[in-house]
């Protein structure tokens, strides 16, 4: 009975959000069935739209991945779009100062490098946290406008491309670029990068030592240092995976996609990542599926502004309508849910 | 006429009955004991009474008139107040302020505080509730909180006093002073219930008592017609098997658990002064206190949760001052905490990662870095054999079971694999009759094992029925050891609890 609750609940949510869907779409004055065929068309029309369903959830879950080992410890990343930014430094800084290495040495070292930048990034907070009490949420969510602000700085002096009047890097040398991995596509190795991370989370959290611990210590603290855990080296460790793993999405945005560094490579990944954490409940399995769902949502979106003239904006609201309805869904749909 | 009568009260929690078909009454000016052991619905029904719970179905009749209430605003209104187990007072707020909270008297939002102090001290001296008005209620004791919490109902006109086990933090001593208020209320015409297990109090205190097991009432008598063993059958449902400990043998090869001079200051507090304590293996050393009086503190630095800032520490002759928690663990020492949920479960996690607390890091346990989940599990199903935890399944987070099943897997874990030394703090804290007697059979075997155990409680009953030497902390200090013998004296030890040496000293002469 209350597992039966528990799904009328998200149908529930299923019917709202549609209906608010349709509210929009009518209040743009666009005809709702072109909006809906075109939405559904843009996302599975083509096999070129369906690879870039995927090179769009390849940041998502790199970063979605982050948020959800450091909420598992109990630190809240806010800051994954600054540590994006960091990897994307890293990449190109290895990949110029390198450039005549091999790309087999070369693409393990970059993503190795963005890894540690993002992930530096993200334990200054950690540490900041675990030894005086600072509150995390605002020092990640600040470092993020120092780093966006570095990367602003970079493209215009040291990284700057002389040839070219804009603020941007030149290309990154060959051996750095992670492969396309479908022809005609822009789908590319950083999508595989991204499931093996997943993988290997998945594996180091869920059935290693250290990741029970990390687990613990999110969940109770206290019993943890009543048991002989530290807090303080948990909240260490998950706060550099955390910000490890966006700094990665940051090498595969870079060497992946625009082969250069320049201003805003990240439309709010590692904003909208916090996102994807939280519907796949902090979870591996669960940060894919809705980082595929979220790109999917964005995609199919922009194909309903082709035809159907609706704005793309509304994908974020009706990112925000799900994310109430799903942090409300247990006040809303408290009768469902309870035995009565 | 009855002043208050509830019929055929129901309730469920989770399809659980807490409440079945119980029936109550009160008659104006009598103290009445709800007696029962824990989880048997006393505070429950009156919970009910009070307007925090709903009841399924059943009728209250306050005074002849149908009553419901919503909220314990409305009780009050009615002039019946409650006061909880766990005191509801603001710490960082004077007594007075304290009282008048929530009450909009002339003046508000700016009381005359002088007037109302007046009035406040009226009350108090009615009844001999002696208090400093001005007071922080941070800086009073246990006993004096609880005076603050009646003169509040009293000061908003109760006629009826509802107390959740009122003596659980008293002192002896305190205990006769407070049933001398309760006398002066009766007197004056209020009525009070009591909710206690406490049948010597039951006995000495009230005019009637309602004996509640598992959720129905068993009866309901006048005290004086019945004995303390007739009312102990009421409660428990059958005789109570008294506990045989066995005289110890010490062991010469070992020393067993050793406290040489240990303090601890913090934030320029003394919170533990020069403790030094010698537990052999295979002895119980009992420490009878009142309630924040440094236990909570003794057993961290014994962990080495807190550092002591003074003294040494050893097990077997090791010395473990210096060393981390989860060293002090590997060394052999067992931890039952006070609040079990807080410092020993975590709670959303399931049984299998609760055992894993302990042993995630045990090589026995790990495959190439791995987590082997198979062993973990049958290690844990093991455990829920041996110690006859009830659970729905493994696989259940620890926040479904019960306090007493909670607590055997807190026992299954820091029991295994024969620690040299147990530090038990409320080990039985909460639980009903029979997880108690499974917590304390389990400490004597670990006893005949050769285990040093500190076993410390505000029970003194149990701290005397397990101990073979008992030693009293007051302040954080230790105000005397002595051998637990029949000819040991009870007000004795009560006031050492309370910090009278002196007065102790001469009644022993």
């Amino acid at each position: 009975m209350k597992r039966f609750g528990k799904l009328l609940s998200f149908l529930g949510i299923a019917v709202l959000t549609l209906l608010i869907t349709i509210l929009l779409i009518r209040l743009v004055g666009s005809s709702v069935d072109q909006a809906f065929s075109s939405f559904l068309s843009g996302i599975f029309g083509s096999f070129y739209s369906v690879s870039e369903v995927m090179v769009k959830a390849t940041p998502l879950i790199l970063t979605g991945l982050g948020v959800a080992v450091g909420s598992r410890s109990g630190f809240i990343n806010i800051g994954a779009e600054g540590q994006l930014y960091m990897g994307a430094i890293a990449v190109t800084c290895i990949a110029f100062w390198l450039n005549d290495l091999p790309a087999i040495v070369m693409i393990p070292l970059v993503i190795l490098g963005g890894f540690v930048f993002g992930g530096v990034w993200s334990v200054i907070p950690g540490f900041l946290k675990a030894r005086f009490g600072i509150s995390e949420v605002i020092t990640t969510l600040m470092f993020n406008y120092i780093a966006i602000s570095i990367v602003g700085i970079l493209v215009r002096t040291l990284l700057k491309d002389p040839s070219n009047s804009l603020p941007m890097s030149s290309f990154l040398p060959d051996s750095a670029t992670l492969p396309v991995i479908l022809s005609s596509t822009r789908l590319h190795a950083g999508f595989l990068v991204a499931l093996i991370s997943v993988v290997l989370v998945w594996l180091l959290v869920w059935k290693t030592p250290a990741g029970y611990e990390m687990r613990a210590v999110g969940l109770n603290p206290r019993a943890c240092k009543c048991s002989g855990i530290s807090v303080y080296k948990n909240i260490i460790r998950s706060s550099l995976i955390s910000g490890g793993l966006a700094g990665i999405a940051g090498v595969c945005e870079v060497a992946g996609l625009h082969h250069k560094l320049l201003e805003g490579i990240s439309p709010g990944y590692g904003y909208i990542a916090i996102i994807v954490a939280l519907l796949g409940k902090n979870h591996p399995v669960g940060v894919v599926i809705s980082a595929l769902g979220i790109a999917a949502l964005q995609v199919g979106s922009l194909g309903m502004q082709r035809a159907a003239g609706v704005p793309t904006s509304i994908s974020s609201i009706i990112m925000g309508v799900v994310v109430l309805l799903i942090l409300a869904r247990k006040s809303i749909f408290r009768r469902l849910l309870t035995d009565e | 006429m009855a002043l208050l009568s509830m019929k055929n009260i129901n309730k469920s929690f989770f399809g659980k009955m807490a409440n079945n078909q119980v029936c109550f009454d009160l008659e104006p000016g009598e103290i009445h004991a709800l007696l029962g052991e824990n989880g048997a619905g006393k505070t429950t029904l009156m919970n009910i009474l009070y307007g925090i719970y709903a009841r399924d179905s059943g009728d209250i009749l306050w005074k002849g008139q149908a009553v419901s209430f919503a909220s314990p605003r409305a009780a009050i209104a009615c002039h019946i107040g409650m006061v909880h187990q766990h005191f509801m007072l603001v710490p960082t707020l004077t007594v007075s302020q304290n009282i008048t909270l929530g009450l909009r008297e002339k003046g508000y939002p700016f009381p005359d505080r002088k007037a109302l102090n007046a009035a406040i001290t009226d009350v108090s001296e009615k009844y001999g509730l002696q208090i400093d008005v001005g007071a922080y209620i941070s800086t009073l004791s246990v006993g004096e909180q609880q005076r603050v919490e009646i003169i509040k109902l009293l000061y908003r006109d109760a006629e009826l006093l509802i107390l959740d086990e009122p003596t659980a933090m008293l002192t002896p001593q305190e205990t006769e002073y407070f049933f001398a208020v309760l006398r002066k209320l009766r007197a004056d015409g209020h009525s009070v219930i009591i909710i206690t297990h406490r049948i010597p109090e039951v006995m000495s205190i009230t005019d009637r008592v309602t004996v509640l097991r598992d959720g129905y009432n068993v009866v309901t008598v006048k005290t004086c017609d019945f004995t303390e063993q007739e009312l102990s059958q009421y409660m428990i449902g059958r005789q109570l098997h008294s506990i045989q400990r066995e005289p110890i043998v010490p062991d010469a090869g070992s020393e067993g658990l050793v406290l040489e001079d240990v303090s601890l200051k913090e934030n320029g507090m003394e919170r533990l002064t020069s403790l030094s304590l010698q537990i052999a293996p295979g002895e119980i050393v009992g420490v009878a206190g009142v309630d924040g009086n440094g236990q909570k503190e003794l057993v961290e630095v014994i962990l080495g949760i807190r550092k002591h800032s003074q003294g040494k520490i050893k097990l077997g002759g090791l010395d473990m001052s210096a060393m981390s928690v989860l060293e002090h663990k590997k060394l052999g020492i067992g931890y039952i905490s006070d609040d079990r949920q807080q410092d020993g479960l975590v709670m959303d996690m399931n049984l299998t990662d609760n055992m894993l607390l302990k042993t995630h890091t045990d090589p026995r346990f790990i495959d190439h870095g791995l987590i082997n989940a198979r062993l973990v599990r049958e290690d844990t199903q093991k455990a829920v054999e041996d110690y006859a935890i009830k659970t729905p399944g493994l696989n259940t987070p620890l926040r479904y079971l019960s306090g007493g099943n909670q607590q055997k897997l807190i026992l299954a874990r820091e029991m295994a694999g024969d620690p040299k030394a147990i530090v038990a703090l409320q080990p039985t804290r909460g639980l009903d009759i029979g997880a108690t007697e499974f917590v304390q059979q389990q400490l004597l075997q670990h006893r005949v094992k050769g285990c040093s155990i500190l076993l410390i409680s505000a029970d003194l009953e149990e701290v005397l029925l397990l101990s073979d030497r008992i030693v009293v902390i007051y302040k954080g200090r230790f105000m005397g050891i002595f051998p637990n013998t029949k000819e040991l004296s009870l007000s004795h030890i009560g006031l050492m609890m309370a910090g009278r040496t002196s007065e102790a000293r001469k009644e022993s002469l």
